[in-house]
């Protein structure tokens, strides 16, 4: 199988605390894997390297097999990293259709010259054409005139996917897609998380607290305490795994 | 699609404004003698509401703070007065220091000249832009206010003598032949600001504006696309510059003293930071106010009583409370981010009408 993301000793230190300790991590190709870590572990630290918002102290990242690191963020996104954020970052006063345009951006290439002048019609027209596309096959080009901050919860987590999923990626981070969804939409975000990966051929990294998404949809499962991997493997091997219960519970004595 | 719909209504009403402006200027220049005082009270919004929008790019679409605005009008207007002061009058300008022999004949069309002065902001924007748009809010504001007060200095300082006259500053610049030759240059450089930031480039500087960590989750070179907006902003604000001193006539380095910036900063405060219409209404609401409001520097009686208050500098006063009234009341500005526009208004109404059937449906 194809490797699509690979952290090798990754150690990212902020002064004496170690956030993440020599961490190893692969995604391959068209998998479903799930970071997840009680509160503090590292698991967003994790992404940030990864988009490269920070860079690590040391170790490396490679993606599709080439180094990222010391990349800028939007070189990275450039070469077909996505992510969406924990606490949702929208154009806020923005309308959903601007939202998911800019992000449509970084495949066309036009200048200020071009784009003032509108000698750039062709491109601009081509561009909303594919936002328009793309929004309707995520049922949300009903709310292309309201602005995203005026929209529900659920549909703001939605539209930033749908904003990742303008930039064309290979990789898509998700950093807890289902934070304060109720279960009957955490059902929904799942199947739905599926369907995009099949629609859209991504590989997916997920962060997610929630127990029964992240062992009804990963294909494996990485668990990190205090910036430490302490077990990997699929849902059920996860699930026995004797450090994780212990990392979850706190408990010496497990039944 | 969006494209189409956005431009009926609304360009309809932009082009019957341009021309009813343009008849109402025609009549005044006509009239010129008579309409002397309105005509430089509309020159001069003119020019403000240029500068303003052009504040607006940098400030209101892409979220920067900058106070530079007098230090790039300084740039464009000395670079618009030293290449069109007409050579046979420059012995009597440059009377005390003399000029510099390779600009004694250097005289070139306006608009050429008007353009120069725009890049010559423009390259100085790019080069202090380097250092100082890696700072953020605060520390963006006082860096360019620095800069701004640099240039003043500077420009004042004997060594320039030959070039900016020094602290005499310089007169017989060529004003505007009438007042709708104002009216056009500013209506050129509005449209196509307005092109610029209803453009992809200014979608970049908006989600810049809106969150600069997500701008760059979404591949927008961050830093490229500040710098870009600060140097086109520096661009027409050196024009707008060029036009302030053909509509003075004659400048010196006090001229662009920080109070013009806050004078700037007023307009897009007032009209609302992030609003193209906002900044335009602005300047000529906050122009015109300050000489309407004059009548309160004069003295006034009521029924023989003296009023005391009613005195020179009191209108400033009242200024400044219509001021705060507006930031206390409409915290974004009078247009708070959004444009004057009847499409939104129609749009707005159908989906109030659409939300309210959709209601009733359901109950």
């Amino acid at each position: 199988m194809e490797n699509v993301l690979k952290l090798t000793d990754m150690t990212m230190q902020f002064g004496g605390l170690k956030a993440i300790d020599s961490l190893n991590l692969e995604v391959n190709n068209h998998e479903i894997v799930a970071i997840i870590g009680p509160n503090g572990a590292g698991k967003t630290t994790a992404f940030n390297c990864i988009t490269g918002i920070y860079t690590p102290t040391s170790g490396n990242i490679e993606y599709l097999n080439k180094s990222i690191l010391n990349k800028e963020p939007e070189d990275i996104t450039k070469r077909g990293i996505a992510r969406t954020f924990q606490n949702i970052r929208l154009f806020k006063d923005l309308t959903v259709f601007e939202n998911v345009l800019i992000a449509v951006h970084l495949r066309y290439n036009d200048n200020i010259f071009t784009s003032t002048f509108r000698f750039n019609r062709h491109q601009e027209l081509a561009m909303r054409e594919e936002v328009k596309v793309l929004l309707e096959s995520q049922d949300l080009y009903k709310y292309r005139y309201d602005i995203a901050s005026a929209l529900p919860y659920g549909i703001q987590r939605r539209l930033e996917i749908a904003r990742a999923l303008a930039t064309k990626p290979t990789l898509l981070l998700l950093d807890e897609p289902a934070a304060g969804m109720n279960p009957q939409e955490t059902m929904e975000l799942t199947s739905y998380i599926r369907k995009i990966r099949d629609d859209f051929g991504l590989t997916i990294l997920l962060i997610e607290h929630h127990m029964d998404l992240v062992m009804d949809i990963s294909d494996r499962i990485y668990v990190i305490d205090f910036g430490k991997l302490i077990a990997e493997g699929n849902p059920d091997e996860i699930q026995n795994n004797p450090h994780v219960i212990k990392a979850y519970l706190g408990v010496e004595d497990y039944a | 699609m969006k494209f189409k719909d956005r431009i009926n209504i609304d360009l309809l009403i932009y082009v019957a404004i341009i021309v009813v402006s343009v008849i109402v200027l025609v009549f005044l220049d006509m009239n010129k003698f008579e309409y002397n005082y309105a005509i430089s009270i509309i020159e001069k919004s003119l020019v403000y509401a240029v500068v303003a929008l052009s504040m607006n790019i940098v400030t209101g679409f892409t979220g920067l703070f900058s106070l530079g605005q007098a230090g790039f009008m300084a740039l464009g207007a000395y670079t618009t007065a030293i290449l069109t002061i007409p050579a046979n009058v420059r012995p009597n300008v440059y009377y005390m220091n003399g000029i510099l022999p390779a600009l004694e004949n250097a005289v070139v069309p306006i608009p050429v000249a008007l353009i120069l002065g725009g890049i010559v902001a423009a390259v100085f924007a790019s080069l202090i832009g380097i250092p100082v748009l890696r700072l953020k809010s605060d520390y963006l504001a006082i860096a360019t206010l620095g800069f701004s007060e640099i240039i003043r200095a500077v420009i004042a300082s004997p060594m320039m003598d030959k070039i900016t006259n020094g602290s005499y500053g310089l007169k017989s610049i060529p004003g505007f032949k009438s007042s709708l030759e104002c009216f056009v240059y500013s209506l050129i450089l509005i449209i196509i600001m307005i092109l610029i930031i209803n453009s992809s480039t200014g979608r970049d500087f908006k989600a810049i504006r809106e969150d600069e960590i997500a701008a760059r989750s979404v591949g927008i070179n961050i830093f490229k696309t500040k710098e870009l907006s600060f140097v086109v902003s520096s661009f027409f604000t050196g024009i707008g510059g060029g036009l302030l001193a053909m509509f003075m006539r004659s400048i010196d380095s006090k001229t662009f003293s920080i109070t013009l910036t806050y004078d700037i900063l007023l307009i897009v405060v007032l009209g609302g930071i992030g609003s193209i219409t906002g900044s335009i209404v602005g300047a000529f609401f906050v122009t015109a106010g300050k000489e309407i409001l004059r009548f309160f520097d004069e003295p006034f009686a009521i029924g023989g009583v003296e009023i005391p208050l009613f005195r020179p500098g009191f209108r400033m006063v009242i200024f400044s409370i219509l001021l705060m009234v507006v930031v206390l009341f409409f915290r974004k500005g009078l247009l708070g981010g959004r444009e004057l526009s009847f499409n939104d208004f129609i749009i707005r109404k159908k989906n109030e009408k659409l939300k309210n059937v959709g209601k009733g449906g359901k109950a």
